[in-house]
């Protein structure tokens, strides 16, 4: 189903806008050219050439930096994302969105791999590369790689083995990849300890375990450099761990603070955790946060409530579960936070990516939150206090709320999983999940994957034992078959401007990324990875990489040449004009 | 099919006889060539010649269960197959299990055999040898020991944990041998004249993988490159038999044995 632009007119100001964007770069281009050209006769500028052998015709950065990893504050700070991916979302904004502009739809037609790089340890891999100065860093389980962009092949190599006796997602070892600052990379393993790898070599410079007192900690995620720290999140929340967010120093790897996502007892929110099951409580902090230099705000979403089902034993909202958290970066200090689920019974996690977006907002600039929900509900929100503006549901067969109040709190339909089961819309796996969103700031589109699935959910009352999950009972898919969609939605319209139904056998969880040339890629529901036209949703190349994509893309350039990458099953693919 | 038959009987005899050889205390590398060879035989099929597992098995190197099986774990997996799919292996016999349970072991303990010395006795003065190590010996210029030291060499945090002491002294004494290809230095020469001298890390009939001593990768293509001058060595000086006393080569080995024994180990209580 393909809904168009209400009107012709915004999409025609849109058209414009990128052609205008379009028109500074070729200005752009041409000078660099022609300086280039009057230093034709310089032999270092001929040399950089000689050595970019797989030089294109479009040169963003001469080779200067290319193979020399040295990260700085001022390039985490770049408004702009260019040749460098230089964090899982590609900058602090999560808009995964690349000002590159070498792939463009009039080309990309011809985009063709590049190379494959097969790690061999864990499929599917929910890595999104990062890339520094023509280097790409990738994991795997525990281990981590380095590998030249240009031809995937190994630059070194960190091996370390999977934990044992893991459970649920960590027992995976999913790993999200790294982090980097200085020449130093940061990347989380499977038994939750933050590892300081020299990026040069993969040497070990230090291991900081991060959570103990409970066997079901893990962590799935990636880190994010805030200033002179390392935040990490971590995994269990269906497990009966105590979620929490905490932030190391770069430098040696000592905590600098902790903020713990459910209350102790006598602190706000305590009523909902009697005894001791506050330290059962989830509200894991499993994908990585954004951050705002501006505000001085880190905003990260928390996982669903545990147990997931069984809302009985956990009274009143569950705070901070299923929650966007706005904290100060320095001190760990919560500063707002919205709770999009109040005492969840589905396992609505709110992880998804909170956007930071700087739009018009019903004709006034304002500094928002843009966010898919699993929960069905597209939010758009003030970042600086947390005030709730706007929703829409993005889910035809919704069924858990039958709206939201004038502050955001959904309006419950009053469906309590028992033995039996009840049919709950979205399914516990969401109406979107930790894949990806991507935004495109010059025409105000925010782009996300959703699927339209009910589950028939039971709950039990169980007690927490570690070593096992605790989801307190489990779920039964409901008769239909689910469907996928990527979205456009219009900022400015506060509507969507297409929906892409996607047609495949197996449900895809790959994100969404954008690029200063209008296109958006993603992986769709039938292992194809996919450029489509971010105008009209028309996909306008594909290619088989033949296994479930279970990772969100990116784009580097190296030596002028602009490359896709995502990871797809046990593989990571890069992809460039020929 | 008959001289085809002997052959094989043969085989299996000089395998059998090389199976008892290599069981002598004083074969260790034989010992290790022995499981390498059987490994490629019996396992590398479906678990890959580098035995980061294949489209049938999985990997056997991290992350992986074997890495933390005891060896008659191993030696009862081999032999009696798993139920996930893997074969019995019982009809190679005994001595070829043995030996390719100690190749996985090896690969396990990165390269260095399992029983070599966990507890080597430390014979000289470790905070000499830790004062050389950062100091006069500039061993830490290249080599990262418990996150401290350089980039371009090996870590060796726990490279002391399987290597007896004289393993290691003749390590730093005779360099090289033999000669790891990653940590080879060569000097290419690019197609405008420029010569770069660093580490190779990779290399292929395509690309080079160049690391210089300031960390930067050269990533070159085969075609913008006219020379490659392989120096048949690694960094490391070749001199320390000279430039060191033996008893502070004896403090070194000392300070990395020390080093190694009490560096942080991957696990922890509670994770």
């Amino acid at each position: 189903m393909i809904r168009r632009a209400p009107t012709a007119a915004p999409t025609m100001t849109k058209l414009q806008a990128i052609l205008v964007r379009s028109d500074s770069r070729i200005l752009r281009g041409l000078t660099v050219v022609c300086l280039l050209t009057m230093c034709a006769g310089l032999a270092y500028a001929q040399t950089a050439k000689a050595e970019a052998y797989s030089a294109g015709t479009h040169a963003t950065t001469s080779d200067d930096n290319n193979g020399l990893i040295n990260v700085q504050q001022s390039d985490l700070l770049k408004k702009r994302v260019t040749d460098n991916w230089l964090s899982y979302n590609g900058d602090y904004t999560g808009a995964r969105h690349s000002d590159l502009t070498q792939i463009t739809p009039g080309n990309v037609s011809r985009l063709t791999a590049q190379w494959v790089f097969h790690p061999r340890t864990v499929s599917p891999l929910e890595v999104t590369p990062v890339v520094v100065a023509g280097i790409m860093f990738v994991t795997s389980a525990n281990d981590a790689y380095a590998l030249d962009a240009k031809t995937g092949k190994v630059l070194w190599h960190h091996v370390r083995a999977i934990s044992q006796g893991l459970v649920d997602d960590p027992g995976q070892h999913h790993n999200r990849g790294v982090a980097i600052l200085g020449t130093r990379i940061y990347m989380e393993t499977d038994n939750a300890h933050l590892l300081c790898l020299d990026a040069r070599s993969g040497h070990l410079i230090w291991d900081a375990p991060y959570a103990t007192g409970n066997k079901n900690y893990g962590a799935t995620s990636t880190p994010l450099i805030v200033k002179n720290s390392v935040v990490v999140g971590i995994s269990g929340g269906d497990d009966g761990v105590r979620g929490f967010l905490a932030a190391f120093d770069a430098e040696t790897g000592e905590e600098i603070w902790r903020f713990w996502t459910i209350p102790s007892p006598g602190e706000k929110g305590s009523e909902s955790w009697p005894g001791d099951s506050y330290l059962h409580g989830g509200g894991t902090t499993w994908m990585p946060g954004t951050y705002d230099p501006e505000l001085n705000m880190l905003y990260w979403g928390t996982g669903n409530p545990a147990p997931d089902y069984d809302g009985s034993v956990r009274p009143g909202d569950d705070l901070y579960t299923s929650s966007l958290l706005a904290l100060d970066p320095d001190t760990g200090t919560l500063k707002w936070y919205f709770q999009f689920s109040p005492h969840d019974l589905y396992d609505y996690d709110a992880v998804q990516t909170p956007v930071i977006v700087n739009a018009r907002f019903k004709g006034r600039p304002r500094k928002l939150i843009v966010t898919a929900n699993r929960n069905g509900f597209i939010y758009v929100l003030d970042r600086a206090d947390g005030k709730f503006l706007f929703a829409k549901s993005f889910m035809n067969t919704l069924n858990w709320s039958k709206g939201l109040d004038e502050n955001g709190r959904p309006l419950l339909t009053g469906l309590i999983p028992d033995q039996n089961g009840v049919r709950v819309c979205p399914a516990n796996g969401g109406a979107t999940n930790w894949y990806s969103p991507s935004y495109d700031a010059a025409i105000h589109m925010f782009y996300f994957r959703s699927y339209e699935a009910c589950a028939m959910i039971q709950a039990n009352t169980k007690p927490f034992e570690q070593g096992r999950n605790y989801y307190a009972s489990g779920i039964r898919a409901a008769d239909e078959e689910g469907k996928g969609y990527i979205n456009a939605f219009d900022l400015d319209t506060l509507d969507f401007a297409w929906r892409n139904l996607q047609i495949g056998r197996d449900k895809g969880w790959g994100g969404v990324m954008s690029t200063a040339t209008g296109l958006v890629a993603y992986g769709d529901d039938a292992h194809n990875f996919v450029i489509a036209d971010g105008r009209t949703g028309k996909p306008l190349w594909h290619f088989h990489v033949g296994q479930l994509i279970h990772a969100s893309p990116m784009s580097y350039a190296v030596s002028g040449k602009q490359y896709f990458a995502i990871a797809a099953g046990s593989d990571v693919f890069s992809f460039a004009l020929p | 099919m008959r001289p085809r038959w002997i052959e094989t009987l043969l085989a299996l005899v000089v395998m059998f006889l090389f199976g008892c050889v290599s069981l002598d205390a004083h074969a260790q590398e034989s010992d290790a060539v022995h499981g390498a060879q059987r490994f490629m035989e019996y396992c590398a099929g479906c678990h890959g010649a580098d035995a980061r597992g294949g489209d049938k098995a999985p990997p056997l190197v991290s992350p992986s269960n074997t890495t933390n099986l005891s060896e008659s774990q191993l030696f009862r997996i081999v032999q009696d197959g798993t139920k996930g799919g893997m074969p019995p292996f019982a009809q190679i016999g005994d001595a070829n299990i043995h030996a390719v349970v100690q190749f996985l072991i090896r690969l396990k303990n990165n390269g260095a055999s399992e029983n070599a010395s966990v507890e080597a006795a430390i014979t000289g003065d470790v905070e000499a040898g830790r004062s050389l190590y950062f100091g006069k010996a500039e061993c830490s210029k290249c080599h990262l020991i418990n996150g401290k030291g350089g980039f371009m060499a090996r870590n060796l945090t726990s490279y002391a944990r399987n290597r007896n002491a004289d393993e290691i002294l003749r390590a730093i004494t005779t360099p090289d041998t033999p000669l790891v290809p990653s940590s080879q230095v060569v000097t290419v020469t690019t197609k405008v004249g420029r010569n770069l001298t660093g580490v190779l890390r990779n290399e292929d009939n395509f690309t080079l993988a160049l690391q210089t001593n300031d960390g930067r990768y050269y990533l070159l293509a085969r075609n913008d490159v006219t020379g490659v001058h392989y120096s048949g060595h690694s960094l490391m000086p070749r001199d320390y038999r000279t430039r060191l006393t033996p008893k502070e080569l004896n403090d070194i080995v000392s300070f990395l044995i020390f080093a190694s024994r009490n560096s942080r180990s991957d696990k922890v209580e509670g994770r």
